[in-house]
């Protein structure tokens, strides 16, 4: 029998991109701000939206980070960093491109003391493959993200899989992002429209349609993703607000994966990172659409010991609640789940350092 | 993706011939000046022509012929670009400005060639202040 895991608790920074865009708090006070609320020990961080200039990270700018981080008592667990294969206009990029742009991320995750890089999956079985030696050279674990519109299950998540075991690195592995399975319509969203003057027959029809959906599971493959879109945009369109279906069909079927909560097992073993993701917290201190006891639980019993990012998404339509209120009651269902199940959460840095260390694999490398 | 904070209020700057306005990013990380596909500015009622238009990120001026090679010049999220254009704003009384703005988004892949893009606009209304020669 699998010994219970005991996850680590943290939160990832973009939960608090309203704030942070806002100005409300910058790089340094978002990090005490996350500690003196007890949001971790863990911490994630979006290189890209929070570090200026990022990939280029000198010296003096990690010596500072570092010492911020230690002074704060968090502990680093991932840095999610964009393969951005786009960024040329007129052609994407070329594998080699492609490696070289993530090594210079892989870099700054190592520069920064990340023993992980969350990647998407833009990124290819191939590409995956070509990126593992440097991901060894470095010591930083490549954890690709398995986040709605896809789950684990999905044709592109196996081959990506099969590709892993082909390969045999330690260091290659799945970010799970709970968006994937995901048990409704988020409420929050629906205040959103509401608030925006959606009738109420279109919302009964919006979360009627999306239950409909989930009774039927997830997507075969992209077509099938497409379909749905369009019935979302369809209904906007009959109920007389066309101008919101657009945005209806992007959250109801990119960011609500209808998949089932065992649906992970199938890459389990591969699963290195989690985020937490969830849309909002109701009157009982429940996420409502997020089944946050049920992962919790295959987590725990599985025997899952790396870190769980708190992710809250729903600050995209959520203007009138506190971002740092929701994550507290989050972060409470999740302790309260893992306790249920007979376990608990780590909350002590120490420990989740020395647990992330022996969890994560590790490199002699001159660069690690 | 916050699209109703694109337009800084208070920002409106006329000197009589130009015109222009603080914007912000859309979306919750840095993108390089490549990915700013186009943007459109509207006061009153009145657009400015496209060749006119001008976008300044980073202490640098740019067309937008000129971001779309660009990927050493980033917008990052906190950061307040200026973009302005030919529109003869009269100082005085309250302005309607409308922004619109096309970004790609570099890492979403949606075809066999193709990354995703984003079409956001914002309205506000606001006095114009007088611009100050430099």
């Amino acid at each position: 029998m699998t010994a219970l895991g005991t996850p680590i608790q943290g939160v990832t920074l973009y939960s608090f991109t309203r704030a942070f865009h806002g100005r409300e708090y910058d790089l340094e006070g978002l990090i005490r701000k996350a500690a003196a609320e007890n949001f971790g020990p863990g911490l994630e961080i979006i290189g890209f939206s929070s570090f200026r200039g990022f990939p280029e990270i000198d010296d003096q700018y990690a010596g500072w980070f570092k010492d911020l981080i230690a002074e704060t008592g968090l502990v680093t667990t991932s840095l999610a960093v964009n393969a951005d294969i786009g960024i040329h206009r007129d052609r994407l990029l070329t594998q080699d491109e492609l490696l070289e742009y993530m090594r210079r991320q892989i870099a700054a995750a190592a520069k920064l003391g990340f023993p992980i890089a969350r990647v998407q999956i833009s990124i290819t079985p191939d590409s995956m493959e070509a990126l593992a030696p440097i991901a060894e050279e470095y010591g930083v674990t490549l954890a690709l993200e398995v986040h709605a519109d896809q789950y684990a299950s999905h044709p592109r998540i196996l081959a990506l899989r099969d590709r892993y075991e082909k390969v045999g690195s330690p260091f290659l592995g799945f970010t799970m992002d709970w968006g994937a399975t995901v048990s409704g319509f988020a409420p929050s969203l629906v205040e959103a429209y509401r608030r925006r003057g959606a009738s109420e027959e279109l919302l009964a029809a919006v979360t009627g349609l999306w239950d409909e959906f989930y009774q039927q599971g997830p997507p075969a493959d992209q077509a099938d993703h497409g379909q749905r879109f369009g019935r979302f945009i369809g209904l906007a369109a009959q109920y007389g607000r066309p101008d919101l279906g657009i945005d209806m069909g992007i959250n109801a079927t990119g960011l609500f994966g209808p998949a089932r909560v065992d649906d992970w097992l199938e890459i389990f073993p591969w699963i290195k990172h989690v985020h937490g993701k969830f849309f909002g917290i109701d009157d009982q201190h429940e996420e409502p659409s997020v089944p946050v006891r049920d992962l919790i639980r295959l987590l725990v019993e599985n025997g899952y010991n790396g870190a769980i990012s708190s992710e809250y998404e729903g600050w995209h339509w959520n203007s009138w609640q506190s971002p740092f209120d929701i994550i507290r009651d989050e972060q409470a269902v999740q302790r309260s789940a893992a306790e249920a199940a007979g376990s608990h959460m780590t909350r002590d840095a120490a420990t989740a350092r020395t647990q992330l260390a022996q969890w994560l694999p590790s490199t002699t490398g001159a660069k690690a | 993706m916050i699209p109703d904070r694109i337009i800084e209020q208070g920002t409106l700057t006329t000197d009589g011939t130009r015109t222009s306005v603080e914007v912000r990013l859309p979306w919750y990380r840095a993108l390089p000046a490549s990915c700013i596909a186009g943007a459109k500015l509207t006061v009153d009622g009145v657009e400015a022509p496209a060749d006119s238009l001008r976008w300044e990120m980073n202490g640098k001026t740019f067309t937008f012929a000129e971001l779309t090679p660009n990927t050493e010049e980033w917008w990052f999220p906190t950061d307040s670009a200026v973009l302005s254009g030919d529109i003869a704003t009269p100082e005085d009384g309250e302005h309607t400005v409308s922004v619109e703005l096309v970004l790609y988004i570099p890492y979403i892949v949606i075809g066999a060639d193709e990354v995703l893009h984003i079409e956001e606009k914002d309205t506000k209304t606001m006095s114009a202040r007088k611009a100050v020669a430099a």
